[in-house]
């Protein structure tokens, strides 16, 4: 298999030359690992962000829904990841209702 | 350790021109993963494409490729084919590109069962051009050409290679991109013509003026309309009017494949045997 080492111990990485901000890979994770944030330099205003890194359960939607090259998920052999919970699953809803972004409420929240 | 997509592609030519959120980039990567599973080398593989969004495809990827012209992979293809019997050749045709300016060669492309695979991406519209009407675009859809909404009944493409003869017909939605790589695996292995309808979404074109603004809400109506073929069998005849089924829907290995048969003829003109008979052929009329 054609394979690219992994930054030290990260889950997820992004490349953000090639992200369009598309929002797929943000309404794909099921634990709110990503979410945009404003990039007034982008074409669509918006960049991908990974804003919870320790809830990223692995399963490789983001990357496989990504038309762009752009996101990249470690194997399972080599990163432990989390399991789902309801808090990551409450902050999917939460970046969902918002426009695919973190909720300024939220983060100071949490 | 992930997949790495780079050692496949053209690096000078990323990031690639399509728009946000478009399906062919999913399609794409589902293509490569596809060949690296097989161990396809790239030399070994040749890319036809024809004109429009999907006529990108072929810029991309480290194979040898053949940018060609509107609507004729199938036939340029051909060519490379029968030159070049020992290389995997695979056409990638929009749905405007395959079954409108290129519906005659890939009507006879199925029936002559050549050993190549057609990816046929197919988005509903023609979406380069900005949406006008193509002949799988459902009818009451808002496009430039019929603004009020399209009257023109749709095709079913999967349909017409099944009965144009192609041995290996699948259909998947660029939402299963797993179940997508398999197709392609299973579409590679396969001697004679394949043809692989991969439903993609245009949410800039199709979606604009038919409440489908976000690639989200695109790819949500597609996976409402396709359903998984055995699901799909058990439904009853009303219910399947409005759904399109996923997976493989043709397998056909007993078939003459194109290659062979030109080879007789090769054969026949070296001496190498006699005049070619009836007898030759698995299905005699």
């Amino acid at each position: 298999m054609a394979a690219m080492a992994a930054p030290e111990n990260t889950p997820v990485w992004v490349n953000t030359d090639r992200c369009k901000a598309c929002d797929i890979c943000v309404d794909a994770c099921p634990a709110g690992v990503l979410s945009m944030q404003a990039a007034p330099g982008s074409t669509l205003g918006a960049m991908i962000t990974i804003i919870a890194p320790d809830s990223c359960i692995g399963c490789n939607e983001c990357e496989l829904l990504c038309p762009d090259f752009a996101i990249y998920v470690s194997e399972r052999k080599e990163f432990k990841f989390a399991k789902l919970t309801d808090s990551s699953k409450a902050r999917q809803e939460a970046i969902a209702n918002n426009g695919y972004r973190i909720p300024v409420d939220y983060k100071e929240a949490n | 350790m992930a997949f790495n997509y780079d050692s496949y592609l053209r690096m000078e030519k990323m990031p690639t021109l399509w728009c946000w959120g478009c399906g062919d980039g999913v399609i794409l990567k589902a293509f490569i993963r596809a060949v690296d599973k097989l161990g396809i080398s790239k030399d070994e593989m040749c890319i036809v494409s024809g004109i429009g969004c999907s006529g990108r495809f072929s810029s991309y990827v480290d194979f040898n490729t053949i940018h060609s012209t509107h609507g004729r992979t199938v036939a340029y293809a051909t060519g490379v084919k029968l030159a070049n019997p020992d290389k995997h050749v695979v056409c990638v045709a929009g749905d405007g590109d395959a079954w409108a300016i290129g519906g005659n060669h890939t009507i006879h492309g199925c029936r002559r069962n050549i050993d190549m695979t057609l990816i046929v991406i197919q988005n509903f519209i023609y979406g380069l051009t900005n949406s006008q009407t193509s002949p799988t675009t459902p009818q009451g859809m808002w496009t430039v050409t019929q603004k009020i909404g399209n009257i023109d009944p749709t095709f079913d493409g999967c349909e017409i290679a099944i009965s144009c003869g192609a041995s290996f017909v699948a259909r998947e939605n660029v939402t299963a991109p797993k179940k997508l790589e398999k197709v392609f695996v299973e579409a590679f292995k396969h001697k004679g013509f394949a043809y692989v309808e991969a439903m993609s979404n245009c949410h800039i074109n199709l979606g604009r003026k038919n409440k489908m603004v976000s690639a989200m809400n695109n790819l949500d109506w597609i996976d409402s309309i396709t359903t998984p073929k055995k699901k799909y069998e058990a439904l009853s005849e009303e219910e399947q009017l409005n759904l399109l089924p996923t997976g493989i829907l043709k397998q056909d290995t007993d078939v003459d494949e194109y290659c062979d048969l030109y080879k007789m003829i090769q054969d026949a003109h070296q001496g190498k045997r006699g005049k070619i008979t009836q007898d030759d052929f698995k299905k005699k009329i």
